[in-house]
This record gives C-alpha cells, sequence and structure tokens, in this order.
C-alpha cells in the first residue's frame, strides 16, 4: 500500500553503538541541530536522564523523543529517535526498540573499531530488517584510524561503508551528513492508518500522576484519547485518557497517533507489568487478528539475596524495592529470611548489570546500607523423588543423594579482542569450563572467539577478569543458549561447627576444591577474633573439604585506666558494646556484615 | 567518722612531648608561666576546700605531664595550700610523678621534705633502643642515677613505671628490664601496653611504629606478670604490681568508686555523686573556670553499678560479693552468673561464692568481656 504524505516526512531510527563510543554524544548534538533544545539546554547526554546513567556513561533504559528537521530542500521531517539500551542484559529490550524503527545509525569509535556490543547490535538491527547507516566517530582523536574503521565495517559487520559519514559528535562535526543520511537512506514507515489498531510497546514508566506511561510505535491504525484499547498479551483493556509524542522536556498531547508515527499512551494504568515491553496494543473494539511477532515475557537470569546491614531498615529496603519495581517489570523480589543476614529479599535480574544498577539505585536513592549475597542462577535438578524443579537459591539445592540429574543454564558468549590477548582469553574461557565454538580472525589484528560458556561463570567475575587479561581491550557480547547436564555440588560453610545458610554455593566437582579454600581463606581474614578458637570448614554433604582457623583473641587494647578519666574508659567500652551490635551472631560467633561482603565479592585476583 | 577524699592535682607540663603521650601537657613553657599555674592551682585548692569540710585526706597524688618541672617554691606553695585548707590525715600517702633526667637530688631532698612520701619514676624501659624509639629525652644511665638519688633523698615507697609493647621490644629484651629493674629492688611497679592513640603522632599514619604482634604482646604481658610474682611482686590491678603493703592507695581508690577530686587544668573529679573535669586548656583553667561543663555528669544508680563493676574488676580482688552487697543491696550472682558464664567455660573469668575476677588471661581482653557483661 502506498505510503500517505505524513508518513513520507516521517523517520523512525535508533542509535546502536559499543559503550562508550558515542551513542548519547550524538543523539545530543541531533537535538541541537535540529534546534529542538537549545545548547543552553543541554545537560551533558540529554537523554540518559538518571544520574547513574550520565556516570556511567551507559543507557538503562530506552528513551524516545522527536526532533523537527528542516532538509536543506526546504521539506520539514519528523525524526523520531529511540534511544536503546546498549548492554547485553537489556537485549531483548533493545530488540523491541529496533522493531519500532526503520533504520539505525550504528556508530563506530574511529580510534576502537568493531567491538562485541557493536557487532551485537547490529545484528539485531539486521535480524529486525533495519536500514543500518554506519557513522564513524571520534575523528578528532589522535588515534582515529576512519579507513581502518571503514573496513572493518565492511568487512566483519558485511555493510557498505565507502561513504559513511565520519564525524566527531563531540565537537559537532558532521552531523549535517548524518541528518541527511537518516532522510537520504532511512525508508519512512509504512502502515495502514485504516486498519485495526496495532501498536508495538518498546518501553513504560510509572508516574504518579499519570499512571503507566507507554511509550508506542503505531504499526497501523490509529489511536485517540478515549479509545478503548487492549493489551493482547493478558487481554486487559484500558480507556485511553491522552495520546502524544515526546519532546526533549517533557509529554506534549496530540488529537490522535496514527500508523508509522512515534508517540505515548496513558490510559490510567496502574502497573507497568501490565505494558511489558514488546506487547501488542490493540483496540478492545475491532481487534487485529494477529499480535506483532516477537513478544516474549523476559525472566530473571541472576538471582541473589538483598539485605539491609541494618536489620531494622527491612520495610525500608521493601518499600524501595516496591518503588523501583514501579518503573522495573523485570525485577522480581520475594521475602527471605537467612539466620546469618537476617530478614531481606531474594532478587532476580536480567544480568549483572541489571543486578548492580538496582543496588546502586537503592543505596543511592533510599539511602541504604546492603548486603547483597554472591549472585546465582537458576539451575535445574531431576530429583528422584520430586521430578525436575528449577533452583534459584543455592541453600535449596537438593542434596547429592537426591539429585538424578542437574543441569546449568548456558551463553553462547562472542568475545572481540586484539590478537596479542587471545591466548590469556582461551585460557580463562577454559578455566571457566568454556566449550570452544570458533574463532575468526576479523583483520590481523583483531579476533572474534566464540565459546559456550556456564552463565554462573559468567556472574562469577568474568568481565572483570576479561577487562584485566585484556587489558582493558576485549568485549564481551552473550545470549542464553539452553540448559547443559553438569556435575553440580552443594558447598556448604559451618563456622565454629555450625552451618551458615548464607554460605551455601552451588559449584562445578571440578572446582568445589580450589574455591572452598579460597571461600574459607577469605573468611578466616574477615572474621574478627573471637575470646576462643574458631574452626572455619568447607563441607560437600558431610565431608569436610578444607579448613581454616581463626585464631584466639588474645588481647584488646588496654589503655591505662589512670589519673581518674573514669568517663573515657566508659565510653571505649560503649563503643565496642555497639560495635557487636551491628555484628551478625552466628551461634556464639560474631561476624560483621562486611566479612560476608568480602566472600560474595571474592573475584579472580583471590 | 569523716569521709575520706583523695587529691590529684595536675602539673600540664613536659621538657617535650612523647610521641604517644595523649595527656594534656604543654611543651616548653616558661618558669614563670609554669609559677602561674601553680598559684592558680592554689587557688583551686582554697575555693574547693569548702567542699570539703567533712573530709579527711588520705591521698595526695602529683600527676603529669611532668610535676618535676615545678619548682619547690611552686611546690611550696601547693603544700601550703593544702594544709592550709584541709584535713591531711598525718599517714597520707603522697606521691609524686617523676621523670628521670628532670629532678637531682637536692630537688629530691627537697619533695621529701615537702611531704611527698611516694615517688613514681617513669623508666619505661632500661633499653635505650627503646627509649630513642617511645621518643623519650632520658637514657637508661639517667633513670638509675634519679633512683638512686631519691634512695638518698629518702624516699622509702619507689615506683616505676614500664611499658609492654614498645616498638622494637622482644620478650626477651622486656624480661631484661624487669631483672634490672627488680634489682633495684623498687616497692611497686606498674606495667603499662603501649597504646596508640588517635591525635599523637604516634597515631598518625606516617609516624605509627612498627610494633611488636597481638600475641607477642599478649606473651610479654603474661611474661612480666609470671616474672614479677617470682620477684615478690603481686599483681593487684591489670596494670599495677607492688610488695605487700606498698599499693597504691590513691589509685585504688579509682578503681573502688571512692571519692577524689582533681585539681588543675584536664583533672577528673568523682565527688558527691557526680563526675566532672577541669578544662584541658592553661588558659580557662588559670581564668577561675574549674569545671568543664561538658564533662559533668549526674550519676545514676545504673552507671554508679556499671561502674564500679568495671573499675572493680580490673583489681585482682574482683568483684566482692559482700561488697557489692554492701553498696547496692543485692546479691551480684544473681545478675552476673549468666553473663560471666561463657567467659568462665574460656578460662578467662574465675567465679565463686566471693565474687568474679580475671585470670591472667582475662585481664588481656577484659575490654571484650566487659563490654558484653556490662549494661553499656
Amino acid at each position: 500500500m502506498d505510503k500517505t504524505a505524513r508518513q513520507k516526512r516521517i523517520r523512525n531510527f535508533s542509535i546502536i553503538a559499543h559503550i562508550d563510543h558515542g551513542k548519547s554524544t550524538l543523539a545530543d548534538r541531533l537535538l541541537e541541530a535540529t534546534s529542538t533544545v537549545s545548547k543552553r539546554e543541554i545537560k551533558e547526554q540529554l537523554l540518559d536522564s538518571m544520574d547513574l546513567e550520565r556516570e556511567r556513561g551507559i543507557t538503562i533504559k530506552a528513551h524516545a523523543v522527536r526532533l523537527n528537521y528542516t532538509a536543506p530542500d526546504g521539506e520539514v521531517y519528523t525524526l523520531n529517535l529511540i534511544d536503546t539500551p546498549g548492554h547485553v542484559d537489556f537485549n531483548y529490550e533493545v530488540s523491541r526498540s529496533l522493531n519500532a524503527c526503520e533504520g539505525a545509525l550504528l556508530v563506530v569509535d574511529a580510534t576502537q573499531g568493531v567491538e562485541a556490543q557493536t557487532l551485537a547490535n547490529a545484528y539485531l538491527a539486521i535480524d529486525a530488517n533495519l536500514e543500518i547507516v554506519p557513522v564513524i566517530n571520534k575523528i578528532d582523536l589522535p588515534a582515529a584510524d576512519i579507513e581502518r574503521v571503514r573496513n572493518e565495517i565492511e568487512e566483519i559487520i558485511g555493510i557498505p561503508a565507502a561513504d559513511c559519514p565520519a564525524i566527531s559528535a563531540k565537537l559537532g562535526a558532521g552531523i549535517d551528513q548524518v541528518l541527511e543520511r537518516i532522510v537520504r537512506d532511512i525508508p519512512p514507515p509504512g502502515g495502514d492508518e485504516d486498519a485495526p489498531l496495532r501498536c508495538l510497546i518498546f518501553d513504560s514508566y510509572y508516574d504518579s500522576y499519570l499512571g503507566v506511561v507507554v511509550y508506542v510505535r503505531v504499526m497501523d491504525g490509529c489511536v485517540r484519547p478515549g479509545d478503548r484499547i487492549m493489551m493482547m498479551s493478558s487481554r486487559k483493556t484500558f480507556e485511553v485518557v491522552d495520546v502524544g509524542i515526546m519532546e526533549p522536556f517533557g509529554l506534549e498531547k496530540r488529537d490522535c497517533l496514527a500508523a508509522g508515527d512515534v508517540g505515548y499512551i496513558t490510559a490510567s494504568i496502574k502497573n507497568v507489568g501490565d505494558t511489558r515491553v514488546g506487547d501488542t496494543i490493540t483496540s478492545a473494539d475491532r481487534p487485529c487478528a494477529e499480535p506483532l511477532p516477537g513478544f516474549k515475557k523476559v525472566n530473571p537470569m541472576v538471582f541473589a539475596g538483598i539485605y539491609p546491614a541494618d536489620g531494622a531498615r527491612y520495610e525500608d529496603l521493601r518499600e524501595a524495592l516496591e518503588k523501583l519495581r514501579l518503573n522495573d517489570a523485570s525485577l522480581v523480589f520475594e521475602p527471605e529470611s537467612s539466620v546469618a543476614l537476617g530478614s531481606g529479599f531474594r532478587c532476580g535480574f536480567l544480568g549483572l548489570l541489571h543486578m548492580e544498577i538496582i543496588e546502586e539505585r537503592l543505596e543511592r536513592e533510599f539511602n541504604l546500607d546492603l548486603i547483597t549475597t554472591a549472585p546465582s542462577v537458576i539451575y535445574e535438578v531431576e530429583c528422584k523423588n520430586r521430578g525436575r524443579i528449577k533452583i534459584d537459591n543455592p541453600t535449596d539445592f537438593p542434596s547429592a543423594d537426591e539429585i538424578e540429574k542437574a543441569y546449568e543454564p548456558i551463553v553462547k558468549a562472542g568475545i572481540i579482542t586484539p590478537s596479542e590477548y587471545v591466548g590469556g582469553l582461551m585460557e580463562l574461557c577454559q578455566e571457566r569450563r568454556g566449550v570452544f565454538i570458533d574463532m575468526k580472525y576479523l583483520d590481523p589484528t583483531r579476533v572474534e572467539l566464540v565459546y559456550r560458556l556456564p552463565l554462573s561463570e559468567i556472574v562469577f567475575d568474568f568481565f572483570d577478569a576479561l577487562k584485566s587479561r585484556s587489558r582493558g581491550y576485549a568485549s564481551l557480547d552473550y545470549e542464553f543458549d539452553g540448559y547443559a547436564e553438569s556435575n553440580l555440588v552443594k558447598l556448604d560453610f559451618l563456622i565454629n561447627g555450625e552451618q551458615v545458610d548464607a554460605l551455601t554455593f552451588i559449584v562445578h566437582e571440578d572446582k568445589v576444591y580450589s574455591m572452598a579454600r579460597r571461600i574459607a581463606e577469605k573468611l578466616k581474614e574477615n572474621i574478627p577474633r573471637q575470646l576462643f578458637e574458631v574452626p572455619i570448614q568447607a563441607a560437600v554433604g558431610r565431608r569436610i573439604i578444607a579448613r581454616e582457623t581463626v585464631k584466639a583473641l588474645r588481647k584488646d587494647v588496654l589503655a591505662k585506666c589512670y589519673g581518674g578519666d573514669i568517663t573515657r574508659k566508659k565510653k571505649l567500652l560503649e563503643k565496642q558494646k555497639e560495635g557487636k551490635k551491628r555484628m551478625r551472631q552466628l551461634g556464639s560467633v560474631q561476624i560483621e556484615p562486611e566479612a560476608f561482603m568480602a566472600v560474595f565479592r571474592l573475584n579472580d585476583e583471590d | 567518722m569523716k569521709k575520706k577524699l583523695g587529691i590529684y592535682i595536675h602539673i600540664p607540663f613536659c621538657r617535650s612531648r612523647c610521641p604517644y603521650c595523649d595527656f594534656y601537657s604543654n611543651a616548653g613553657c616558661q618558669k614563670e608561666e609554669i609559677s602561674r599555674y601553680a598559684a592558680a592551682v592554689a587557688g583551686q585548692l582554697r575555693v574547693w576546700s569548702r567542699m570539703c569540710r567533712e573530709h579527711t585526706v588520705d591521698t595526695v597524688y602529683f600527676g603529669g605531664g611532668t610535676p618535676t618541672l615545678l619548682s619547690l617554691r611552686d611546690f611550696g606553695l601547693l603544700f601550703e595550700a593544702l594544709h592550709g585548707n584541709y584535713d591531711i590525715a598525718p599517714d597520707a600517702e603522697v606521691s609524686c610523678e617523676c621523670n628521670p633526667a628532670t629532678a637531682d637530688a637536692g630537688y629530691l631532698r627537697g619533695l621529701r621534705t615537702l611531704g611527698v612520701n611516694r615517688l613514681s619514676i617513669g623508666a619505661q624501659s632500661l633499653d635505650d633502643g627503646e627509649l630513642l624509639s617511645l621518643g623519650r629525652i632520658h637514657t637508661v644511665s639517667d633513670f638509675f642515677r634519679t633512683y638512686h638519688d631519691a634512695r638518698d633523698a629518702g624516699f622509702g615507697n619507689i615506683s616505676a613505671d614500664i611499658m609492654i609493647g614498645i616498638p622494637g621490644q622482644s620478650t626477651k629484651s622486656l624480661l631484661n628490664t624487669l631483672k634490672r629493674l627488680s634489682d633495684l629492688e623498687p616497692e611497686h611497679v606498674s606495667a603499662y601496653c603501649l597504646k596508640i592513640e588517635e591525635g599523637t603522632p604516634f597515631g598518625k599514619t606516617a609516624g605509627r611504629p612498627e610494633l611488636p604482634g597481638e600475641d607477642e604482646v599478649a606473651e610479654m604481658y603474661l611474661g612480666t606478670i609470671e616474672f614479677l610474682a617470682g620477684s615478690g611482686f603481686y599483681q593487684y590491678e591489670i596494670s599495677n604490681f607492688a610488695r605487700p603493703g606498698y599499693e597504691c592507695r590513691h589509685n585504688i581508690k579509682y578503681w573502688s568508686c571512692d571519692e577524689y577530686l582533681g585539681f588543675g587544668a584536664s583533672a577528673h573529679s568523682c565527688f558527691g555523686g557526680e563526675r566532672f573535669a577541669c578544662p584541658a586548656s592553661l588558659e580557662r583553667f588559670c581564668r577561675g573556670e574549674y569545671v568543664d561543663k561538658a564533662s559533668r555528669i549526674k550519676l545514676t544508680d545504673a552507671d554508679l553499678e556499671t561502674e564500679y563493676v568495671m573499675l572493680t574488676m580490673r583489681r585482682t580482688t574482683g568483684l566482692v560479693a559482700g561488697e557489692y552487697a554492701r553498696r547496692f543491696g543485692s546479691d551480684p550472682h544473681k545478675k552476673y552468673d549468666a553473663r560471666f558464664r561463657e567467659f568462665m567455660d574460656l578460662g578467662l573469668v574465675i567465679a565463686d561464692d566471693s565474687g568474679y575476677r580475671f585470670t591472667p588471661r582475662g585481664m588481656l581482653v577484659s575490654n571484650s568481656v566487659l563490654s558484653s557483661v556490662l549494661d553499656l
């Protein structure tokens, strides 16, 4: 069907890039060049509105903004920029955002070239049938090598880059070229305005006045205030309150959103769980026949216990998690209690970055001091009498005699690295129980390695190890690749003869001895000396496989109680007593929360 | 019968500050300034004497700082103020701290004549290397000279302070110090563990010396108790050892919650159910500000009980059930049996019908035990 005149003046695109290649800076420049915002109004990286995003240089949530661009021929275009999170944890969200577009700017750093996430994101864009416009950024840097990067884009990704724009987003050079390319190369959206409504949800957030604000791309039909809409996955219906577009500093109401448009819908929706990313919104009165393809409910991949360091703040933690969940349907949590750590929550995350972000937001925005357990994955166990069960908490892992077969999640990981580090990284993958799949030279100096790796190995400090063994040059991307049978054992720790529930780990049989030793040593370093000797034992079932001892405390600081200053002496004892209150009591042993943290944060260097 | 009172007089002057010490003191002061201070203390003695009409002073203690930086004339003024305004018991214990090399034979004779009958000499160590690492200005031979001068001056009750855990100290060098000291046959020995205090040069990261390890210091402490016991000094408090009959009666007041008044800048008092201290400032003190308001605490019955247990447990006699019952009207076993139980099992505390006391190993960890046992 022919595109309407309105559609012909719309371009929907996103920007994809490896971390730090300049995605957000380019977005800022596009806003500025189209006078969507003035230079004065530009906070660095406008679209990354969370402090955390600006600080870390990452995009956590998808964002969208409308730009009005007057082309050199005088025609005015509406450019809808949908910014996507660039991290592997949010791959599904990225894929949905890309599906809302017809094209993507692929930003590549002129000094770094193609990296793992460049590739992963480019493949996502190709899968979504997008027109890819490569852009080489950071040409102002002395180490920029535009020709090499052009070749890489053509050779590695396989898209023409002979005349792609070479720009400096930082200096604002070449931005006009980029805008012209968006209009010239990215096709306008199609869709039948008269067909039944079909909108793709690519993001949503909770606003205390408006309820949930749903970001959509209208694929077919049109939607107006007062329409009755239906979420196709849940068949829940709502009445539209407002529709409109996203301006940089807020929402702007419109009468109607029609096929090809990007905009927002509000409909007195209370729960972001009702507006899942990837779901299709249709008309309740005249529903479409088929939902848009590709919707899935994302499930958490990584679990950890989160506890307040101060047990009295459990309720504060609950409220904080509930507030974060208002805007993050992928965060799941349920109460959990541990003898060692007190009351807290078992939380599920999309991945490690997601977990770190939640932790950091809880600490910063809600001023909480947290103890987060070591992250674990979801294991599946074929039990002799209970059938196949899923386990997201190591404590629930059955004992060896109950297990028929155990399975763990596997990922397919792509690593791109300068060739000199290949040996070290293959060693790392080997150590982490990786199975080699493929290795190819992207160019004479760079290599892509592909391994199948257990996810549990990735969540255990893999990224830092990768960076340290490649001096920061290697990049990583991975995707879930099913479950595989594995010889897993449950490793418990006993402190002074008592088992500590928070210190239970699921470990591959081959690694259990080294892991047991490392954790026991770490505990020894971090458990304060008590008035008696404290044995630390690592156990598999009833078998003790490692042992350390914390020697008894021999001596306090014995201040001179002299000159009659009794108050000072008393204060010293009060302080000591206060210190004890912070400690967790395990039988007769007192341990500071930090001791657990040191074990939970165990890394490759330990 | 009149109530008993101890008097502490603080002399906050030193030739130079030792890098580990955090008592209030001033280095490099002129004679005139010191005399002005002595006159101010004499003034305080006169003013506060009104509170003490019902008391007999049975101990006086000059501490510092370095009290022996006062001239004999200044000391004379203070004794005049004491005798002119207080009922001083004829057999009162009158102690004075003395740093080696700050007092010659004539000076010590003068002190003895004025009425000082107990001298506490800050030996710290009988190893010149260790004295140097402590930043002391005296040598071992200075200590011997001062000791002998004191004996010649007629002091029949001499104490020596030594330190355990000095940078560079070993069990061997400590035993050597103890041996040479006991050969002199003093009446009393105090042995303190060196503690790094915040705000002192040793307390700063850059100035922090290499100290013997925790376990080694513990061994040194236990070795000290053993050695001194074998040489006729019995331990009567965590850090104090005496030949029978020569315990420091003044210090025992601190550990028995008895009454004492502190005179001079930064001196602490426990009197009339309150604790208070003079401001730790020469200027404020000399202006006549005798009580630092921030230090003033009215002790509740609960405070009294807690402090009593905290302090009396420092003594080797420990918490004496009969004395406790007399003071607080209850049997301590009811309250403390369960609380001390785990520490008894660990061999740190001995409990019986007569009360509770620390074993030598228990004294080393007395803070940990008391902070768990007391209602703080």
